[in-house]
């Protein structure tokens, strides 16, 4: 009877070290995800006015206020290194990226630990945001600690973009020339 | 101090020795479907084939949303640095120009010398042709736009750049403001497609067109033999060894030829050369004037015309100039 109390014992405490293990590997993937420079969910809204464009971009953070900041953050990171997709049904064409390198922030990171700094620069290129806190559809809580948060907000991508070329991080269409 | 200043010196001399590429010219130009479909166009009887051809003069006096569109599209280029030559104005300075020639004297009452080719090059002309189509579709009481623009090397004749799709349809917007969303749509997509024909071209060359061709009062033709360097071949080889050994990496494509003539395409020219121990910008006029030189020394003492066709294409012309 000792035997099997034992036997059980050893099991549960298998199974529990297994599900923690899991758990701890699936946070480190999400922890991993949420700071990748590669990971950004952003659709195209529609066609923005004269020099910008209308994207809506998601967010994670520990609170709301967190994760919308960490949208607008993303949503010029991706203006500079990605480009935006296609708006669906033809709202809007795919927008390239500024700088055609991927690497391009571990080669400036200097500069750009300071331009995405809390109130940093890119703030500038940051035209029109939901602030107020986004509710329904736009504001899911993931789990306890993280809430993933939509906006849509109004990029100034041509201003963003003569930034990057007089920093000298992007080439101008008539370099050379 | 004086170690500083020498640097700086040295900095701002090895700055001025580099030169600037050629800036290829772009124009916006309507395309045929849309000349023809607007009824912008002229029909002409030639031997007895009907001929139609756009009427661009008409096209840019009349239809208004092609003004819209070339003047946002000439706006974005203008920003990004390539202010576009603007088809209306050539078109108006060649009628003013034709007059001036005609009527110009001189006081000993000479007239300007004016070839026959002179005046058929006396047309509106760029090195990058913005090809544009649209139109405005109904479905039911929706309207659309159907967009097209092609960046159409005028020498290759390759398509460089081009951003085409149809936009949402909408039953509120006017169809001006569809065709301003459309043009802010696309303009990046083609941009960023140009982008990556201007990085090609400085990483691989300026691509051109090169023709060899031979006056009919020539002494020798393409496939009369020559010795060079203890090697006897024809002439016609050794220019295509002039070309492997002064295009970039060798690129180049003989797609054509007879004893008469050879059609070199994809030729990639180097973006500069150097003279008086200064950068400057490379054209195919100059690198065909290269290959003049070589066959004007021995072993083949020859004679030749170039003839320039814009940036991106040259005529070398054998026998005589």
């Amino acid at each position: 009877m000792k035997k099997i109390k034992n036997i059980t014992s050893l099991l549960v405490v298998v199974v529990l070290f297994a599900v923690n293990c899991s758990a701890q590997s699936k946070n480190k993937v999400r922890k991993l995800e949420y700071n990748s420079t590669y990971n950004y969910e952003v659709a195209t809204v529609a066609v923005g006015v004269d020099g910008t464009k209308l994207i809506k971009v998601w967010g994670y953070g520990k609170k709301v206020e967190d994760a919308i900041r960490k949208a607008k953050q993303d949503a010029v990171a991706c203006a500079i290194s990605r480009g935006f997709p296609a708006g669906a049904g033809g709202r809007a064409a795919a927008t390239p990226a500024i700088v055609t390198d991927s690497d391009v922030f571990t080669k400036n990171e200097a500069y750009f630990t300071t331009f995405f700094e809390p109130g940093g620069k890119y703030l500038q290129y940051v035209n029109l945001s939901t602030d107020a806190p986004p509710s329904g559809a736009d504001r899911v809580k993931v789990n306890k600690k993280t809430y993933k948060v939509g906006v849509t907000i109004s990029i100034a991508f041509n201003e963003l973009r003569k930034e990057m070329e007089k920093e000298g991080i992007a080439r101008s269409l008539d370099s050379g020339f | 101090m004086k170690k500083i200043l020498t640097i700086l010196l040295v900095v701002a001399a090895i700055a001025n020795s580099y030169g600037q590429a050629k800036k290829p010219t772009i124009m916006v130009v309507p395309s045929d479907r849309l000349c023809i479909s607007k009824n912008f166009s002229m029909t002409f009887d030639n031997q007895g084939t009907e001929i139609v051809l756009p009427d661009y003069k008409k096209a840019l006096q009349t239809d208004g949303d092609l003004r819209l569109i070339i003047s946002k599209m000439s706006g974005i280029m203008a920003d990004r640095g390539f202010p576009l030559k603007d088809l209306e104005q050539e078109l108006k300075n060649l009628e003013q120009q034709a007059a001036e020639t005609s009527m110009m004297m001189s006081k000993g009452g000479s007239e300007l010398a004016e070839s026959p080719i002179d005046m058929l090059k006396r047309t509106a002309k760029a090195d990058i042709i913005m090809d544009l189509d649209f139109e405005i579709k109904q479905q039911g009481p929706r309207k659309y736009i159907v967009f097209t623009l092609n960046g159409l090397d005028a020498y290759t004749s390759k398509n460089v750049a081009s951003a085409a799709g149809t936009g949402a349809p909408s039953s509120a917007a006017a169809p001006e403001l569809l065709l301003e969303e459309a043009v802010l749509s696309y303009m990046d997509e083609f941009n960023g497609r140009l982008m990556t024909h201007f990085e090609d071209m400085f990483a691989k060359g300026r691509e051109v067109k090169v023709m060899v061709k031979v006056w009919d009062s020539a002494e020798y033709d393409l496939e009369d033999e020559f010795d060079l360097n203890g090697e006897t071949d024809e002439f016609g080889i050794f220019i295509e060894d002039w070309m492997a050994d002064n295009t970039v990496e060798g690129r180049f494509n003989l797609s054509d030829g007879t004893s008469n003539f050879q059609k070199y395409e994809q030729v990639r020219i180097p973006m500069f050369y150097e003279r008086n121990g200064k950068q400057r910008a490379m054209d195919t006029r100059r690198f065909v004037n290269n290959l003049r030189k070589y066959l004007a020394k021995e072993p083949f003492m020859m004679e030749c015309k170039v003839y320039m066709r814009g940036l991106g294409e040259a005529h070398l012309i054998i026998g005589e100039k």
